[in-house]
Order: structure tokens, then sequence, then C-alpha cells
């Protein structure tokens, strides 16, 4: 298994707290956890990612468990194992296309060494997701929504992390484009070597993985 | 790291520029101010060499040396030639230049002396006094000039000028019944001398023959002059004299005896002491606006960590999408401790080019308003240390804005 959550539950500032569904991820697999708005997707998402520190539960990743790992292990583990994709929150708009999507092996040697060649590699990433490689050097800010969203897939993959996070990436696309991205993102992701979890309140999404987890139910 | 840093510079390009220029010039003006005092501190030891001592009224010694050697401020007194005679016997003087002050010419001092000016007064430790063009004056209508004299009147030699009694230049106090011709252009000095007008003290005295308490009795044009006996000629009184001394034991034996001189409260004042006493009271200055030159550069540090704790803010998304993607804590914190180093630096090589080249293109000019020649340099001893010292303030109060994005969770951005 890549990825195993057990028990875990977060409480909030304001007392409120949550108990999440166990999941448990292995290599090739995509999950789809859905839920209403507030239900506490973006928060297992960061606990996982290691953005929030784990009050209740486990979570194991790539066989290290959290709870033994300092901060500075942690920022290693997700950048060696974690690609993430965000909501809104997606490039850098002073970078280039190339640039942006270099950052995904920039901070971890191991996901670095898994790219003989960069360029190559992400002129290969971007043509599968539907760009030409004429983009490479154009700022970010000068693409359409859509073309951003495959960048950031395309920064995400880059290295081929063990697991790739997405937080409602087609929130922002027409059901057209977004079905096309999801198309786009199942090709492009090597279900030899990684693992895609995506939180979405769109449960029509559910047809395009393999596991769908209700988190306000936490059925599966 | 420096290629993202610049990048995210670039994309700041205009706070950041405003802060780089803020430093930069609080920066120049500290370094102005170190060159400048500079330049002044090697002007004021070189505008006088060879002389050993001056003989003046007794007054202040820093009076003596101000009109004397910088021709600043007025003569309250003057020494009579009988006394100048009297000292002249003494067998431990090697030469004794007496000079006489008060006219003017087109706001140049006019300093009426001898031949022997030009022989035994040297600057800049010993370098003798050479004429670009002409000579010393022979006759007593004659008259030299210093080098920013001919420059700035457009004066060479053959040219006839009038002196003005006193400072003032109105017409009514013009010399204007007797004139006289330049017979020599001296070599460019940097000292207060390429900025008088020489004549000899005989001819002095002739324009001073018609005037009783400043206003004019008769025209010189009245009297017949061929016919004044060189008695008549010869000046009364002096306002100060150079000494040369045989040898530079008996120095402080003969400022001794002199002020013992019985006939005529005089003293003998040593170049060398009185300049070091006028260096640490203009030093008293100099300190004022190198401390007024600190608290600018220290308002402008505070600019610029302001700058970097605000932009912080800014760069939330930026900052979230590197931690997202593997950054540390550490490695941001080190991004904006750079970007410290990087605005200082660029604002400290700024300011070493700015005021180098400004030095350079306008030697001439500080020269002619400030009477100063600043070395080319690019940058000294002294000076590297300063900016050391202003990038490591630099570096310390980045730390602050480093501390905030070191202790901020990656989940307060995400969120």
């Amino acid at each position: 298994m890549i990825l195993t959550t057990k028990d875990l539950g977060y409480t909030y500032q304001n007392g409120e707290t949550i108990n999440f569904p166990n999941v448990a991820l292995d290599v090739g697999k995509k999950v789809l956890i859905v839920g209403y708005s507030g239900s506490g997707k973006t928060t297992l998402l960061n606990l996982i990612a290691g953005a929030l520190k784990v009050q209740q539960g486990e979570i194991t990743l790539a066989e290290k468990n959290y709870s033994s790992l300092s901060s500075g292990q942690l920022d290693k583990i997700r950048a060696d194992n974690i690609g993430y994709i965000f909501q809104t929150l997606n490039l850098i708009p002073f970078l280039s296309v190339m640039e942006n999507i270099e950052l995904g092996v920039r901070f971890s040697k191991n996901r670095r060494s898994n790219v003989s060649d960069l360029t190559q590699e992400i002129v290969r990433l971007l043509t599968s997701l539907g760009l030409s490689k004429k983009v490479l050097d154009t700022p970010v800010n000068r693409l359409s929504i859509g073309q951003q969203q495959r960048v950031a897939v395309a920064r995400a993959l880059l290295g081929q992390p063990a697991l790739v996070l997405a937080d409602e990436p087609t929130s922002a696309l027409d059901k057209e484009s977004a079905k096309n991205f999801l198309n786009e993102l199942s090709t492009t992701f090597d279900t030899s070597k990684q693992a895609l979890l995506m939180v979405s309140h769109d449960l029509s999404l559910a047809p395009y993985f393999d596991q769908v987890i209700d988190i306000t139910n936490k059925n599966v | 790291m420096f290629k993202l840093l610049i990048k995210s510079v670039c994309s700041r390009l205009l706070p950041v520029s405003l802060v780089i220029i803020t430093l930069m010039a609080s920066m120049v003006l500290l370094l102005s101010i170190e060159r400048i005092q500079k330049a002044t501190e090697i002007g004021f030891n070189q505008s006088i060499s060879g002389v050993d001592a001056i003989i003046g009224p007794r007054s202040s010694s820093l009076e003596l040396v101000l009109y004397t050697v910088f021709h600043l401020g007025r003569p309250t007194n003057n020494i009579t030639m009988k006394t100048i005679d009297d000292i002249k016997q003494r067998k431990d003087i090697e030469y004794l230049v007496p000079i006489a002050l008060g006219d003017s010419h087109q706001g140049f001092r006019v300093i009426a002396t001898e031949q022997d000016y030009f022989k035994y007064i040297k600057y800049s430790s010993g370098k003798s006094l050479y004429f670009s063009d002409g000579q010393a004056f022979n006759e007593i209508s004659d008259a030299v000039i210093g080098a920013d004299v001919a420059k700035k009147l457009n004066y060479q030699v053959g040219t006839k000028i009038h002196i003005s009694h006193g400072s003032s230049q109105t017409v009514s106090k013009k010399h204007d019944d007797f004139s006289f011709e330049v017979t020599g252009v001296l070599e460019k000095t940097g000292t207060p001398i390429d900025q008088a007008v020489f004549v000899d003290l005989k001819g002095y005295e002739l324009i001073h023959l018609g005037w009783q308490s400043g206003t004019k009795i008769f025209n010189l044009k009245q009297l017949d002059l061929s016919t004044l006996s060189q008695e008549e000629l010869t000046p009364k009184t002096v306002t100060a004299a150079f000494v040369g001394l045989k040898s530079k034991l008996t120095l402080f034996r003969f400022a001794a005896n002199v002020k013992k001189y019985p006939n005529e409260a005089i003293s003998a004042v040593i170049p060398g002491i009185a300049l070091s006493e006028l260096w640490s009271m203009v030093g008293i200055v100099d300190q004022g606006f190198e401390l007024l030159s600190w608290i600018i550069i220290v308002i402008s540090l505070i600019a610029m960590v302001s700058l970097i704790i605000s932009s912080i803010d800014n760069r939330k998304r930026e900052m979230t999408i590197y931690r997202a993607n593997g950054a540390t804590p550490m490695y941001l914190s080190t991004l904006v401790v750079l970007e410290a180093v990087f605005i200082g630096l660029t604002a400290i090589i700024g300011a070493i080019v700015f005021v180098t080249l400004v030095t350079y293109l306008a030697t001439e000019q500080l020269n002619l308003i400030l009477g100063i020649t600043p070395e080319f340099d690019w940058v000294s001893w002294n000076e590297a240390k300063v900016f050391a010292i202003i990038l490591l303030a630099g570096i310390l109060s980045s730390l602050v804005p480093a501390i905030i994005v070191f202790k901020k969770n990656l989940h307060h951005t995400l969120s």
C-alpha cells in the first residue's frame, strides 16, 4: 500500500470534530473522495499532505508513519512522494510553463532522479495532456484556465511521485472540459507506479475512479 | 534558488526598486561625506608646505591660518614692517615672505607679496609653484594669477585687471585709477593658491596711496608716479609673514621668542598644529553629517524589512506552491534573507558606481565649487567596512520576516 489512514480525526479550533473514513490506496488506484462543502475533504487532504498535524489516528505513506516523523522528515516525504494539484492556487505567475512544471522536482532529489531528460519529460507530459511544446517558455498567466490546470497536473506528475493529491481540480471547468481533463489525467497517470486521491463535491466524476468514498457517510 | 529569487524580485520590480533607490541614496550620502571629508583633509594638509611658521598679530592661531592659508575671513589687525624687518634679522631664519591681504578681484582674494613667495611657498608635501604661462612679477604693475582665476575669468598673460578695495566688488570701491597686467599664470595646485591674485607689495602700497580709512581721497592719475620714491612705495604694515627656518629643531624656541617680541603684540603659529586644530573642529560637523547618514540608512533598512514583510502576505501563493512542492521552511527563510542581501548588494554597488562616476566626471566642478579634489577610487578599505556593516545589518533585520516565514505552517497558507 502506498497510503493508509486509520481512525483519522480532526478537531477544529471551534471545537467541531470530524472523524474520517479509513483510506487504503495501492499503486495504480484512483480514489475519489466526495462530500458536501465543509465536510472536511480539504482537511483530509491537508492531513495526508502533512500540512496539518495528525491529532487522532494514523497516516502511513510509503511505509512511513507520520507520527514518527519530524517536520523536516515530513517535508522530505511530501517532496519525494506527493504531487499536489490545487483547486485554484495553481501556478506562479512570473514563471514560465517550463519553470512552473520544473518546481515538481526542484525540491526532491528522488523525484529528480526519476527524470533523465527534464525538458523531454516535460514535453511528453504536456503533449499527453493536450498542450503543445510551444507553450514551454510562455508565462503561465498568458494561458487559459484550462491550460493552466493542465500545467499544474504536469507539475504534480513530473518525477512520478507515488501519490497524486488533487483538490477539486475540475471545479473551475465546465462539464465538457472537466471530462476531457479527467480523460487526459487518466492517460498520463502512470498506473504502474502511482496512485491518485482526488476530492470533489461532484459525484458525477465517479466513473473515472476505481473507488469512491463518501466522507459524509463514511461509505465506500 | 538565485533564479527563483531574481524572477520573484522582477515580478515586484517597482516596490523593490524604490527600496533599492532609497537605500542607495542614503549610501551615496554616506559615501559622499566620507570622500569629501577625505579630500578636504588631504586638501587641508596640502594647502601649505615648506612654511615652518606664520607670523601675525597676536590673535587666535586658527584665525591667522584661516585668512593667510585658506583666504577665509578678514584680518583684524596688521603688523608693522619694522617688526617684520627685525625678525628678518634673526640668524635662525632661512626666509621670510610678508603678505598683505584685504583687497579682491572679481571675488578672488588679492595677495600682495614679494617675488620670494613663488620661490619658497610650496604645497602638497614640498611641491614648488610652477608657472603654466609667463613668470613672476618684476614691476609694481605686474600680477600673477592662480589657475582657477585664469580659467574662470578667461585671463591670460597680458590681461589688464583692476582690483577692488576690500572684498566688495562694487564699482565705487574699485582701484580703477591703476591697472595691473597679468605676467604669469600658476599651474593648478588644488589649493587656495589657485583662487588668488598675486601682486607686488609695492604695487599694493601704491594703489592705497590715495585712500584713507577705506575711502578714496585722491586719484592716482593726479600724481606723477615716476616721482614717487622707493620709500614711499614700501608698505608700512603687512597682514602676516610666512617664515622658513634653517633648522626645524629651533621651531618651538622661535615661536616662543616671537611671542616675547617687545615692540608689538605678535605671535608665530605653527601651521601643522593649527591645521590639525582646525581639522578637529571641522571633524565635529563632519561627524554630525555622518550620524545623519547612518540614521537615513537605518530608516532605509526599516523600509526594506517593511517591504519584505508586506510582500510575504502578497507572496502567500508563491510560498504555498513552493512548500506544497517540497520546499522546506528553511529554504523559504533563506530565500527571504537572500532577497535582503540582493537588495543591499544592489544598493551598495549602485552607490559605489554612482559616487565614483560623479567623482570622475565632476572632479573639476567640485574643485572649482568646493576647492577640493576627491581621489578617483572605487572603494577604500574603510568604505568596504562600512558597507559590510550595512549588509550585515540588512541580513540581521531580514531575519524578522525570515522567522515569520519559517513559522508559517503550510496549512495556514493552503486554507
